[in-house]
């Protein structure tokens, strides 16, 4: 029960310290509030880590409403994903420092930074649906305020759209929770599912409505097709520290509850054949193409890689379709790829457009004469985006492969990797020529080299490492998430 | 003796605000503030008295009076009483501290304490009230005393408001009487509310259509008064009323006595196991559903800050009719705790919303931008009652749907489903349409100009009771085990 | 034989002589004696009430030297003798109301005048209540129809004398269908005497003999004294007539003289014809949907108009129509509804006269709408008791209305065919009676912009407002402790038999 506790504290206190960063008018100093950050990162961090290392354990906060308690589990879904969001939290967190000195309300900011880190530990270590749908439905409105922060016109109505996707996809899940509430026999997460057979006598197709529903509710978050209209435009008005977040780990909330109800509550076995299972590949494959697609034809910067992100999301979601192991472990391993590709990939240009002031792609022609370190990081995440061995893309998508060849599935086993390659191919297009007109512009440039500070860098730079190092040391991740897959198919 | 004085209390608490409000007619006090502490003195005693009444319960009814034969006004305490009783003892002290500030400037206070003060009189008589007929009675009574209320600012539109009002409610209730006769006829010549209904269905036979389709009618007569679709339009136009008014009346005493009697007929007088998987339960069930939709549109649509949460109300009340017309008795639950968190919510969105005109004098939502700058308190608690109309986890409003959807699932009826699906969009809209105030409050588009005008949080009168408001919010939201549960027993008739 | 079985005898008599004498009299000695008659004979009448509850039987009186079945007669019961108790209980309420625009709507040589056509009608409608004789009850109605002319044409203006010759020639076509009906119920029983004919009666329709011709009695009998009460479509002559006469008149006439017709009406189906023929005959299902007919364009003509008094009157078209739903519902229960709305309509529709004049009086004397405006704050009495009155014509619970209104619909269930009709349209009269009713409420305290006219203070006319508290106090009355009034009026109607 002591350590137990320790769960509670690494969600609440960053939550509290946001509170009081936010309400308490004494703490004006840039300084001040960046030692706030670091000592608040530091401890959580050392929670999280304390937690992610420990044995498995549980802790129920309290009964929420009847036979719904407030419920906490640690498992190793949870200690994956917990330590991942914890390094790109503070990566960016480090990075914030330097880019948030020329804006406005940093305090804001830091204050809703903290809070909305607190509340997604508190969704990954939800351990019963109630209380992942509570952080999952706090995490969009804390994280709203994130995407406002600019407050221009554009700005609002980003967040109003963002709220608007993820509110409705909240309330499709909700729909579907309605449901399993009386026909689960428990609503904690369970591998293999909790749906209670004699109840659902007769009614199973009812519940493939119903799990379709809440498919498409949580995809929302994760921008699958034809629900990806916010991404594109929240994640560009955000600052980029916090476009970072967006597009590398809120979206991965999506991804998350979506693992958590299709193998821990209805179970694999439940949709397996079924058309929900159909349906859903196919607009995740949809969603790959027309993701890269819009990516290609779209100039501004930021707007591309959210419709990147779109994109490569659903590769995530394809693998987790599949519903068979090789698939899940290239979904699995294509998240923690993909969080520190994105995250990355946003500093990186959140940095170009931070020195320069351009926000579309022709405009940053010689870039690389200018910030050419920040350059170089780009173009390895970039090629981990694209999937080049022996970066961690690569793997993630040969995984995913397999996977989907393996599987069986009459047209999809092959149709899948096709859009696959196409997709990367398309990636290739639209990362590679910032790259290319970066290091060789068409014509003379006079930049002067203007590097970014170092706390801007360095998080870029372990972030480039990790994507890459991810793909050249990949035996114990794999080994880990094939473990996760062997529990919960 | 000795055991009758419990239900003899019930009149008293009936009549103490009905003669102290009376009384501001004939009393003339020297100062302002002695009138308010005179008129607090009497509703906190009332409320006082409300919750000594529902903690030493009367067992029997108390009869007091007989209009003819079977027509007799009688007064009881059951856990319908005692919901609603106490959810307006609570709400009606706060919102007359709230009205000492708003009125502070307003000429004809006298009058306005008055009407006030006796309007909780009659909602206390629709909540104690032991038969239809009562009901009934004060019901009609609740129309005569708010009017007005409604035409307290005497221009114009206030006149056309409270016609409408008026026809309206009137008109409603001649269904409702419709009803009642019936009842009365087919009900063994009593009204009386017994769980479970006083019809006893194996007797009705060839009537057995007839009988339900005279519910159809009185729940659309009563439901006028709840705001039903296509009876609702009276609910917007009456918000020309002070905002103490629209708050407290037209957010939770009068539309929730409307709802109240649907409550009692179908599941006191009816029956719901007569309704259930009937015809009549279908087009009732489909009339909320609509509702809901339509009160959530239509606030999407309007421009004005309080129209615009009077059409909110709209589309939650059907929240709660459409507890009643599930007609088990988990619907009756979820009713109940929609109709105390409805209360509790609505009413502080309007408090905030009066708050912002009070001081500002702005009524249109385009006008606001910023103000939330400057009245960072109001807009916090706005927006805290904002997210709980959503149904955000954690604040009491997820709480009630949660539990009305509970009821829907279980009740295993196509069109219920279709009712969690209403539900669950009236929860998005509601967060478009509320969220659109907040946002514009805290984050204007661009800096603006408030002119000389010093714009900034209210005082304690207005403050106070916001703030408590807001930590029902919470605390409901969060331990919401309890009173659920007390709910539940309520509807299976444990209480 | 007691003493008190002379009361129904004297008191037509000390009327009609009153009336002669007030022709000899000073208009100012006229009303003293008119107030004084109208007074004694409701405490006779009272007095009576309280013999008869306590013998719990009707009794015939001897008119005259001959015995039954060729002398005349009076039959008093409860009912009657509660019903001549309540008619001067608002006839002294409505002239005590009106007095004041009496004098001055009225030349000052015809105020005796005025007084001698009141106590004409008073004695008329006594007569009309207590007699047993058919012919009788003919004359009488003529001498009410005349003299109910008087008070509309007293006031002289071109609008009353139309209104007049109007109200005359339906109404004597209404006492001409009346007339032939009395000639064939003769021709077919050989009897004026109301309970001799309902033998005979008996006698010929177990033989099975004559239905037509009685079918046709009973018709024009009904349909004649519907067209003197103003059953719908027979109202055309009733907003002018009640709109344009003095205020006194305009009550009486609307709350006593109609009703009086309508007694006759239910006395004739009672005691003539008996209930169970006339419940067998279609004629109930033609006045039910008359009935039905005037609840809704009764209303419907009052929405449209935008003269006050006119509204009142429309509104007397509708209430009129709920009487004959209770008569053409056709159970005891809803005869008892529709004689309860008899009394519950005349003290409502007399308070609102009445109070409606107080009101145009605080609006320079205009009756259109938009001179209302806040006419209640300037009159508070005529306000609260327009407010009263409209209350209980709307059926709120505390005032009478709604019990007549809860009556009816009570009474309907007992009819299957007819339940749905009749509850249905009550509840859309009800609607329609708040839209015009509450309307003008509204508008009587909406605050006027500016307001130029005179304050009228409860003690500048102490009668007027007098009459309105007591109107007030007798609608409540019959609001709150209405259970003795409907057993009485049971009683009665068994008595009536």
């Amino acid at each position: 029960m002591s350590k137990n506790i320790l769960i509670l504290f690494s969600i609440v206190f960053p939550i509290i310290s946001g509170f009081v960063l936010l309400c308490y008018p004494k703490v004006k100093d840039r300084k001040k509030i960046q030692i706030y950050m670091l000592g608040v990162f530091g401890i959580t961090g050392g929670f999280v880590s304390n937690i992610i290392t420990g044995r498995a354990m549980t802790y129920t906060l309290y009964e929420f409403m009847e036979s719904i308690p407030i419920y906490f589990k640690i498992d190793n879904m949870g200690r994956l994903f917990a330590s991942l969001v914890t390094i790109a939290f503070i990566l960016s967190g480090l990075y914030s420092f330097g880019y948030m000195e020329h804006e406005r309300n940093e305090k804001r900011y830091f204050g809703f930074y903290l809070i909305v880190y607190g509340v997604f530990l508190g969704l990954i270590f939800s351990g019963n649906i109630v209380t992942l749908y509570i952080f999952y439905e706090l995490l969009t409105l804390t994280s709203f305020f994130l995407v406002i922060y600019a407050q221009t016109r554009e700005a609002v109505m980003a967040a109003m759209k963002y709220m608007f996707y993820s509110l409705c996809g909240a309330y499709m899940a909700l729909f579907g929770i309605y449901f399993l509430y009386q026909y689960g026999t428990t609503l904690e997460f369970t591998p293999g599912g909790v749906l209670d057979p004699s109840l659902l006598q007769g009614k199973e197709e009812f519940f493939l409505f119903i799990a379709f529903f809440m498919l498409i509710g949580f995809s929302v978050k994760a921008g699958m097709f034809p629900m990806h209209g916010w991404l594109s435009s929240a994640h560009p008005v955000a600052p980029a520290p916090a476009s970072g977040i967006l597009s590398g780990i809120i979206v991965k909330a999506g991804v998350f509850a979506i693992i958590r109800i299709v193998f821990e509550i209805f179970g694999a076995d439940f949709l397996k054949g079924s058309w929900v299972q159909q349906v859903w590949m196919t607009l995740s494959l949809i969603t790959i193409f027309m993701g890269s697609m819009l990516a290609y034809k779209e100039s501004i910067v930021k707007k591309r890689f959210a419709y990147s992100t779109v994109s490569q999301i659903s590769y995530i979601l394809f693998g987790l379709s599949l519903l068979e192991p090789k698939g899940f472990v290239g979904a699995l391993f294509h998240t923690c790829v993909h969080i520190f590709v994105k995250t990355g990939l946003f500093l990186a240009i959140g940095g170009m457009i931070f020195k320069t002031g351009n926000i579309k792609v022709e405009h940053l022609d010689g870039i690389g004469k200018k910030m050419p370190f920040t350059l170089w990081c780009y173009t390895l995440l970039s090629l981990s985006l694209i999937g080049i061995p022996p970066a961690g893309g690569f793997l993630s998508k040969w995984f995913l492969a397999i996977g989907s060849l393996e599987s069986g599935i009459s047209v999809f086993s092959w149709i899948g990797p096709i859009i696959l390659v196409v997709s990367a191919l398309l990636t290739a297009g639209y990362v590679l020529p910032i790259t290319m007109n970066g290091f060789f512009p068409k014509a003379d440039w006079t930049y002067k080299r203007d590097e970014l500070r170092k706390v801007m860098v360095i998080p870029i730079l372990i972030l480039t490492v990790l994507a890459i190092g991810i793909g050249m040391f990949p035996n114990r991740l794999v080994t880990y998430i094939g473990n996760i897959a062997e529990q919960l198919l | 003796m000795a055991v009758k004085m419990k239900e003899i209390f019930l009149l008293i608490i009936i009549l103490l605000p009905f003669f102290g409000g009376a009384c501001i007619c004939v009393i003339k006090p020297k100062r302002q503030a002695y009138l308010e502490i005179f008129v607090e003195t009497i509703v906190l005693l009332t409320s006082f008295l409300v919750f000594y009444s529902i903690t030493h319960r009367p067992e029997s009814s108390l009869v007091v009076f007989e209009f003819a034969a079977n027509l007799t006004i009688a007064f009881h305490m059951d856990g319908l009483s005692a919901t609603f009783a106490g959810l307006i003892a609570v709400l009606w002290p706060l919102a007359t501290l709230y009205a000492f500030e708003y009125m502070r400037n307003a000429e004809r206070k006298r009058s306005f304490f008055l009407f006030y003060t006796v309007t909780y009189a009659v909602t206390l008589g629709i909540a104690f009230a032991a038969n239809l007929v009562t009901l009934y009675f004060f019901y009609e009574m609740l129309t005569l005393v708010t009017l007005p209320l409604v035409f307290y600012t005497m221009t114009r539109e206030a006149v056309l408001a409270s016609r409408k009002y008026l026809y309206y409610s009137l008109g409603g209730a001649a269904f409702a009487f419709i009803g009642l006769i019936f009842i009365l006829s087919y009900g063994h010549g009593t009204t009386e509310f017994v769980l479970g209904g006083v019809l006893q269905p194996e007797n009705l036979g060839g009537v057995r259509n007839t009988l339900l389709f005279v519910y159809v009618l009185s729940f659309f007569g009563f439901g006028v008064k709840a705001a039903l679709f296509p009876f609702s339009s009276w609910l917007p136009r009456a918000g020309v009323a002070p905002t103490p008014v629209t708050a407290l009346l037209h957010a939770v005493a009068v539309v929730k006595s409307g709802a109240f009697a649907i409550l009692r007929i179908t599941y006191y007088n009816f029956g719901a196991d007569f309704l259930r998987g009937t015809w009549a339960q279908d087009i009732v069930m489909t009339a909320v559903i609509i509702t809901i939709l339509y009160g959530c549109s239509m606030a999407l649509k309007e421009r004005h800050l309080k129209r615009r949460l009077a059409y909110s109300t709209i589309s939650n009340l059907s929240y709660l009719l459409f507890g009643a017309a599930l007609m088990t008795p988990l619907g009756l639950a979820g009713a109940l705790s929609h109709m105390v968190f409805h209360g509790i919510m609505k009413i502080c969105a309007f408090f905030c919303a009066g708050a912002v005109i009070k001081q500002t004098e702005k009524e249109f939502i385009y006008e606001l931008d910023g103000l939330g700058r400057k009245m960072p308190k109001v807009f916090g608690i706005l927006g805290i009652a904002s997210f709980s109309l959503m149904g955000v986890p954690g604040l009491c409003g997820f709480i009630s749907k949660w539990n009305l959807a509970k009821a829907a699932v279980l009740s295993d009826n196509p069109i219920a489903y279709i009712g969690i699906g209403a539900l669950l969009l009236s929860g998005l809209l509601t967060g478009i349409y509320m969220m659109a105030i907040v946002i514009r409050g805290l984050f204007p588009l661009a800096e603006v100009n408030y002119g000389k005008q010093q714009v900034q949080d209210p005082n304690w009168y207005m403050i106070l009771p916001l703030i408590v408001l807001t930590v029902f919010i919470v605390y409901f939201g969060l331990f919401s085990k309890p009173i659920v549960l007390l709910f539940e027993n309520i509807a299976k008739g444990r209480w | 034989m007691d003493f008190v079985q002379n009361i129904p005898f004297f008191s037509i008599i000390l009327s009609m002589f009153s009336g002669i004498v007030s022709s000899v009299l000073s208009g100012k000695n006229a009303k003293r004696l008119n107030t004084f008659v109208v007074f004694f004979v409701g405490v006779m009448s009272f007095v009576l009430f309280l013999y008869l509850m306590q013998k719990g039987e009707s009794y015939i009186y001897r008119m005259g030297h001959f015995p039954a079945p060729w002398g005349n007669e009076i039959r008093a019961g409860v009912l009657e003798a509660f019903m001549a108790f309540f008619f001067c209980v608002i006839m002294l309420c409505s002239l005590i109301g009106g007095r004041k625009h009496l004098i001055k709507e009225i030349e000052e040589n015809k105020v005796n005048l005025y007084y001698i056509l009141v106590n004409l009608l008073l004695s008329s409608l006594l007569a009309l209540i207590y007699t047993n004789d058919l012919f009788t009850a003919y004359v009488f109605v003529e001498i009410n129809t005349i003299s109910a002319c008087g008070l509309i044409m007293i006031r002289q203006t071109g609008r009353t004398i139309e209104a007049a010759t109007r109200y005359m020639i339906m109404s004597l076509l209404g006492s001409g269908l009346l007339l032939i009906g009395i000639c064939l119920l003769y021709d077919l029983t050989g009897h004026l005497l109301m309970s001799y004919i309902q033998m005979e009666i008996a006698i010929i329709v177990e033989q099975g003999m004559y239905t037509v011709p009685i079918i046709l009695a009973i018709a024009f009998i009904s349909i004649g004294l519907a067209i003197k009460s103003a059953l719908y479509p027979f109202h055309s002559w009733l907003p002018d007539a009640y709109g344009y006469s003095t205020v006194s008149s305009s009550a009486i006439l609307s709350s006593l003289v109609s009703k009086g017709y309508i007694f006759l009406l239910i006395k004739i189906f009672y005691r003539i014809i008996g209930f169970a023929i006339i419940r067998d005959s279609k004629i109930i299902h033609i006045l039910f949907a008359f009935g039905i007919c005037g609840m809704i364009m009764g209303s419907l003509g009052a929405i449209k108009e935008n003269d006050i008094r006119r509204m009142i009157a429309f509104s007397s078209v509708a209430q009129i129509g709920y009487i004959y739903i209770g008569i053409g519902l056709g159970t005891k229960l809803a005869m008892t509804a529709g004689i309860f709305h008899i009394f519950s309509h005349a003290a409502s529709k007399a308070l609102l006269f009445i109070s409606a004049v107080g009101i145009t009086d605080a609006s320079n004397e205009s009756k259109k709408f938009a001179d209302l405006t806040g006419a209640g704050y300037r009159n508070m009495i005529a306000g609260v008791g327009f407010t009263i009155g409209s209350l209980s014509m709307v059926g709120v619970p505390l005032f009478s209305g709604f019990i007549s209104k809860f009556m009816f619909a009570q009474s309907s269930l007992q009819v299957p065919g007819k339940m749905l009709p009749a509850l249905i349209v009550l509840g859309i009269s009800t609607i329609l009676n708040t839209i015009y009713f509450m309307k003008t409420v509204i508008r009587i305290y909406t605050p006027a912009k500016e307001s130029t006219y005179e304050k009228i203070r409860f003690f500048t006319n102490l009668s007027y407002s007098v009459s309105i508290i007591c109107f007030g106090i007798v609608n409540v009355t019959l609001g709150l402790w209405s259970q003795p009034i409907v057993e009485m009026i049971q009683t009665g109607l068994d008595m009536l038999a």
